[in-house]
């Protein structure tokens, strides 16, 4: 692996760890009796204090945008977004003179 | 002369690349090799074999050497790659270098080793090959305690499984509940709870220190908690992208450490796929990559990587990944994500909650199937969610999987057909409870939307 990727490897890595123990604090508080603190190392504060208060200040739209423009996401690689497309409700038949089948009377 | 085609990798997707290769182009010279002395066997259900679930290891054999060599493939076990040359198109082998004219990399996981003092003490042991696996199990006998490191899926269902046998069992942990990398705290306890019925000690928000032994054997885990003596150690901390061999032969890496493919799993050179473990593909939702899925993605991915080698053009979708598993005695999934990874990325979603049963209620066996699941507001579809309790959990993840990866919203599943049989369906469907309880929150104002970015006064330094 060539340096840059791994300091990539890295970043990815440590920014997802934060904001994970940001997120099991919040939700934990809800469980105090099934949970307990997690253990925190001193060296993650830069990511605590400064980090995750400014990832968290960003909506996901733009932050959806960031990774786009930043190529960030497997777009990059030749994957394509999937439609994701709800498909239209049943209606009943359409018979051949136009009008609506039975069932929508 | 016909083509030749490597499959470096013997796991899952290793050997479905082959055989799918070899069976669309049965001209294609195919040559699999495998560290390894063992091929086709379920890595997975080891730690049942060890918690006597699995009466024996030749169980989990699902077929031969002998079998793949009958079916036309040349397969070169116990043989480590020790160079590849994609300038060349050569491998080199025992010494020995070996042209190729494509190439699919499956070269699976391995292990993160702890980055402690000590990690290198006799005593230690991780759960993937089936040999080792053997060797540990005829030691579990003159075994009194175990400690478990990590939450890994494969951790948990280890200390389950050692706890079953009879061990004393220590699971050590950073996280604040178990799991909790896929698992949301609301079914921390239940998880927890039957853990601890078969024996299991939980040392929770815990870091491991050291290892330490006496003569470079393991008497104990050291904690920021405290010593814990113990005969072994299983380390299940998180699998890593076994990448190292293609990343110096100059294929690309991704943001997981695993290599970059596109949807037909081509990797960065002409000629050369990957599949498996080793490789990263990205999410239905986010389309972000991610690494370190089932048995069943390395498995499928094998089947594209070797169908396109052979000639075919066949795409691989992005992953909505369904999972599932017992922990300890209780079974848990879901699919995509559930509400804390989803808050960890910041994406917005409503919460559906709802209980049904797994038969007709006055039905014997009948168990409770707790569902939540979370959905885009606005659009209603639905984009993650966690299932659990008895029967069903995993057919239902899996469908959950699909439909989101096709759209459903919670109207949908509101109002989804089911089967009403009283031994194997209720008549009212888990899911579609859980979809109606969030609709009729949504029309009551209740569901408001989670993840409004938080104060930074709600991080705590």
């Amino acid at each position: 692996m060539s340096a840059a990727a791994d300091v990539r490897r890295r970043l990815r890595e440590r920014a997802e760890h934060a904001l994970r123990q940001a997120a099991m604090e919040d939700l934990r508080r809800q469980f105090p009796a099934a949970t307990v603190a997690p253990y925190r190392d001193r060296t993650d504060l830069v990511w605590r204090a400064l980090f995750v208060p400014l990832y968290r200040r960003v909506p996901w739209s733009t932050k959806v945008r960031v990774m786009e423009a930043l190529r960030m996401t497997a777009t990059r690689a030749g994957w394509s977004r999937p439609e994701r497309t709800a498909r239209q409700p049943w209606r009943p038949p359409v018979r051949s003179d136009g009008s609506a089948g039975d069932a929508a009377r | 002369m016909s083509e030749r085609l490597v499959v470096i990798g013997g796991g899952g997707a290793g050997i479905s690349a082959a055989t799918t290769a070899k069976r669309v182009d049965p001209s294609l010279r195919v040559s699999l090799f495998t560290e390894f002395a063992d091929i086709a066997y379920s890595p997975c259900g080891i730690p049942f074999v060890h918690g006597r679930e699995i009466p024996r290891f030749e169980d989990l054999f699902l077929s031969t050497v002998e079998r793949y060599v009958e079916d036309g493939l040349d397969m070169r076990m116990e043989t480590v790659i020790t160079d590849l040359d994609l300038d060349r198109g050569t491998i080199t082998a025992r010494n020995q270098p070996e042209g190729f004219d494509k190439l699919i990399v499956c070269t699976g996981f391995h292990w993160r080793r702890p980055d402690v003092a000590g990690a290198n003490l006799d005593g230690l042991h991780y759960v993937k090959d089936i040999r080792k696996a053997m060797e540990f199990d005829k030691l579990l006998d003159q075994l009194r305690t175990v400690v478990v490191v990590g939450a890994h899926p494969v951790a948990v269902e280890m200390a389950g499984n050692l706890g079953h046998r009879g061990l004393e069992v220590h699971l050590v942990d950073e996280g604040p509940w178990l799991l909790h990398e896929v698992l949301d705290p609301d079914v921390a306890e239940p998880v927890h709870e039957s853990l601890r019925s078969r024996g299991v000690t939980l040392h929770l928000g815990t870091r491991v220190e050291a290892f330490v032994g006496d003569d470079g054997k393991l008497r104990a885990v050291a904690t920021s908690d405290g010593e814990i003596a113990c005969d072994a150690a299983v380390i299940g901390l998180a699998k890593e992208p076994n990448a190292a061999l293609a990343a110096a032969a100059g294929l690309r890496v991704g943001t997981t450490g695993g290599l970059v493919v596109d949807d037909h799993m081509r990797a960065s050179r002409d000629g050369v796929w990957g599949a498996g473990d080793v490789i990263e593909v990205p999410h239905g939702l986010t389309m972000i990559p991610i690494q370190g899925l089932t048995g069943s993605h390395a498995y499928a991915q094998g089947r594209v990587a070797g169908a396109n080698a052979a000639g075919e053009d066949r795409a691989y979708d992005p992953v909505w990944v369904p999972w599932g598993m017992v922990a300890g005695d209780y079974t848990i999934g879901g699919f995509s994500f559930g509400e804390t990874l989803a808050q960890a990325m910041g994406i917005p979603y409503t919460v559906a909650k709802g209980v049904g049963v797994s038969r007709a209620r006055y039905y014997p066996g009948a168990t409770k199937t707790h569902v939540k699941l979370l959905a885009e507001p606005g659009t209603r579809r639905i984009i993650g969610g966690q299932i659990h309790g008895g029967e069903g959990v995993k057919e239902r993840c899996d469908f959950l999987a699909f439909a989101a990866k096709r759209g459903a919203t919670l109207d949908d599943l509101a109002w989804m057909e089911n089967i009403y049989s009283p031994p194997i369906g209720a008549l009212f469907e888990p899911v579609a409870i859980a979809a109606q309880n969030g609709l009729a929150d949504l029309r009551r104002g209740e569901a408001t939307p989670e993840q409004a970015p938080k104060p930074a006064s709600a991080v705590p330094a």
